[in-house]
């Protein structure tokens, strides 16, 4: 009671609510714009948060996080252009929506169904969170190490073009991870005689070049797109007897949405596609659906904002992140010196409590920036690429050269960014790099931990019940992009 | 190939025999990239005998290297069974890159390269002049109040506001230091 208390005092600071009114604002503004995102948003704002306050720093990368995602639906109902993926499926039936003269409900719909999801999860987070945690407190090296590997298997089901490719991607940032001087035995891994790679590769200036460089350069081909706004002057909440209508859509959807947010590396938009076809398969007109339908809107957007806060609970109680987003913020909670998995919630619980609290606030504030400024927002993709990206490549520079005041990260950052963009190319997400470069460490420690305990004998892991569970999961995700062609031929 | 893969697929003429063609290259390129730094891997000295074999710097890096190997063997095959997944890829690829991305990545590369020696102060006002040009922006008066209110923004915010420390670079030179 002591650490909620403490931990939503912390929030009540004039200073962190203003924290977190801009990650909100940040976050529907990214959010809006297409080519930013949410991830984006959190590694550029990552560096500069070093000299603030570690709680309201972390509370705002989270309000940030749950902004971003509603952002998305706002250029995705007005323009046809979702913002971020997640808002991919609200297009569906959004874009119709306010082509049929009714912008300003299709957002009403959007911003209520996303508040209910949010909130929805955030019950499920704050419950299942310290449960969780207690259970993963009993894990020693052993499970800890199959946990984190079933983690890393859950990449092939990550969305992306390729179950393969996400995986090598995953084993790259693993391997990115092993530069520097091995900790057990103080030998140095990989530098090629460069002084700065002793210390290892700083995870910032390579989030920032994946994220923000190398959608630089996919938007440097997309100069000349134009863009046709929609008015959205009259916004029209919902009435009661509509949402009395579509309540037992929403429950379903947010519950659909935690669910698939707490697995590792699935995220929201996983959880929005399943979210629209769920509407549509419950529903009882189908056929309105890519027309303009309420149910179109209302899935997917409870989901997708339920998947951010289910997303929270296996980062925050394992270490393990629930998706892309999560990954930032987890490296977020690194690099503030905090100690991700079980032990947060023993040793900070008022961080956590602060996180929900953060993220409950955002929930409301989006609603509220998000409904007021929509027409702000849609108007800002008018901002003209020319200018939008130098002033992306700024914060870039700035915000890598700030991590350690080295150029050296800078380059890091570049050639991050340039390597990621020829593996976008070839169909590599950089997602899955990211969540193997914050959980390489984790999977090395534990791997050598374990190793000594049974005494170099890698098959004595299978003597422990949970590492077999773990193992078992892992066989499951490894083989479930190949499920829907197994059940097709069977059918 | 079956017809309906080819209908699938619209780069058909990259498949040759069992094999994607360009995946065979990216494929090569991971695992020439693999067997280099498993060489690499090799070179690191043993710990001492004390800590045992387990404790090698080595083991860990070189198991994730083999798993990636096998891993780049099996894109250039992907084509066969999961042809949709693939075709959406070429898609993507098979357009190629405008001489725009290219002149983007000269541009970056350079103002990377000037950055330390020009300091970031004066790098953010470079930036903000030639990037809007490279790309094709004609209107110059935009340009140049771009140029001057975007960095000072910049510096305003996280020199003044969020105290970092912005090296002077080439700015020492020109400002002479007040005694």
């Amino acid at each position: 009671m002591e650490a909620i208390l403490k931990g939503l005092g912390l929030l009540l600071e004039w200073q962190n609510i203003l924290l977190i009114f801009g990650g909100v604002f940040i976050g529907v503004l990214v959010g809006a714009l297409p080519g930013l995102s949410s991830p984006m948003a959190i590694a550029l704002l990552m560096p500069f948060t070093i000299s603030l306050d570690p709680v309201a720093s972390i509370a705002m990368m989270a309000a940030l996080y749950c902004a971003g995602t509603f952002g998305g639906s706002i250029t995705a109902i007005l323009i046809n252009a979702p913002g971020a993926p997640p808002a991919v499926a609200t297009a569906f039936d959004g874009y119709p929506m306010a082509r049929n003269g009714e912008p300003g409900r299709a957002l009403g719909l959007a911003a209520v169904a996303s508040v209910f999801g949010g909130i929805f999860s955030l019950i499920i987070f704050i419950a299942a969170t310290p449960l969780l945690a207690e259970i993963a407190l009993s894990f020693g090296p052993v499970e800890y190490f199959g946990l984190s590997i079933f983690a890393l298997s859950m990449l092939a089901s990550m969305s992306g073009k390729s179950s393969i490719r996400n995986l090598i991607a995953g084993c790259i940032g693993v391997l990115i991870s092993t530069v520097g001087v091995h900790l057990a035995t103080g030998v140095e891994r990989f530098d090629f005689g460069v002084s700065e790679l002793t210390e290892g590769i700083h995870f910032v200036p390579v989030l920032i070049g994946l994220f923000a460089m190398s959608e630089l350069l996919t938007q440097s081909s997309t100069l000349q797109d134009a863009v046709r706004v929609m008015s959205a002057k009259s916004l029209k909440l919902p009435t009661f007897a509509e949402l009395k209508k579509l309540k037992n859509l929403i429950l379903r959807s947010s519950g659909l949405g935690t669910f698939i947010g707490i697995l590792p590396a699935e995220g929201s938009t996983v959880a929005a596609m399943m979210g629209y076809n769920e509407a549509k398969r419950w529903s009882k007109t189908p056929e309105k659906f890519g027309t303009g339908h309420d149910e179109g809107i209302v899935g997917p957007e409870a989901a997708n904002n339920a998947a951010a806060g289910g997303a929270m609970v296996p980062t925050l109680a394992l270490g393990i992140p629930g998706s892309g987003t999560t990954a930032l913020i987890l490296a977020a909670l690194v690099m503030h010196g905090f100690r991700p998995g079980p032990y947060l919630i023993t040793e900070t619980p008022e961080l956590v409590y602060a996180i929900f609290g953060a993220m409950l606030i955002a929930n409301f504030a989006f609603l509220g920036i998000g409904l007021a400024g929509a027409r702000f927002f849609s108007l800002v993709t008018f901002i003209p690429k020319r200018f939008l990206w130098p002033s992306v490549f700024i914060f870039s520079l700035i915000g890598s050269y700030a991590y350690s005041s080295a150029f050296f990260d800078v380059w890091v950052m570049l050639i991050s960014g340039i390597v990621g963009f020829f593996m976008m190319r070839h169909g590599f997400s950089p997602a899955p790099l990211v969540m193997g470069l914050i959980l390489g460490p984790l999977v090395e420690e534990t791997f050598t931990q374990a190793m000594v305990i049974h005494d170099s004998s890698f098959f004595q892991f299978f003597e422990s019940g949970v590492f077999l569970v773990f193992m078992a999961l892992t066989v499951i995700s490894l083989s479930s992009p190949f499920w829907p062609k197994i059940f097709k031929k069977k059918k | 190939m079956s017809k309906q893969k080819q209908k699938l697929n619209p780069a058909t003429n990259l498949v040759a025999g069992l094999v994607h063609k360009i995946d065979l290259i990216v494929a090569s390129i991971l695992i020439i990239g693999g067997a280099f730094m498993y060489y690499e891997a090799t070179l690191f000295p043993a710990a001492p005998n004390i800590l045992g074999d387990t404790l090698n710097a080595d083991i860990f890096p070189k198991m994730l290297i083999v798993l990636m190997i096998i891993l780049a063997c099996i894109i250039p095959f992907e084509i066969r069974f999961m042809p949709e997944k693939i075709a959406k890829i070429d898609k993507d690829r098979s357009v190629s890159l405008e001489p725009i991305t290219w002149k983007t990545i000269v541009l970056l590369i350079t103002l990377v390269s000037v950055a330390e020696f020009l300091g970031p102060m004066v790098t953010m006002f470079v930036t903000a002049a030639c990037f809007p040009l490279v790309w094709g922006e004609k209107n110059y008066v935009r340009i140049a109040i771009y140029s001057v209110a975007f960095p000072l923004f910049v510096y305003f915010v996280f020199n003044k506001l969020l105290g970092l420390f912005f090296d002077p670079g080439v700015l020492q030179y020109l400002v002479k230091p007040t005694n």
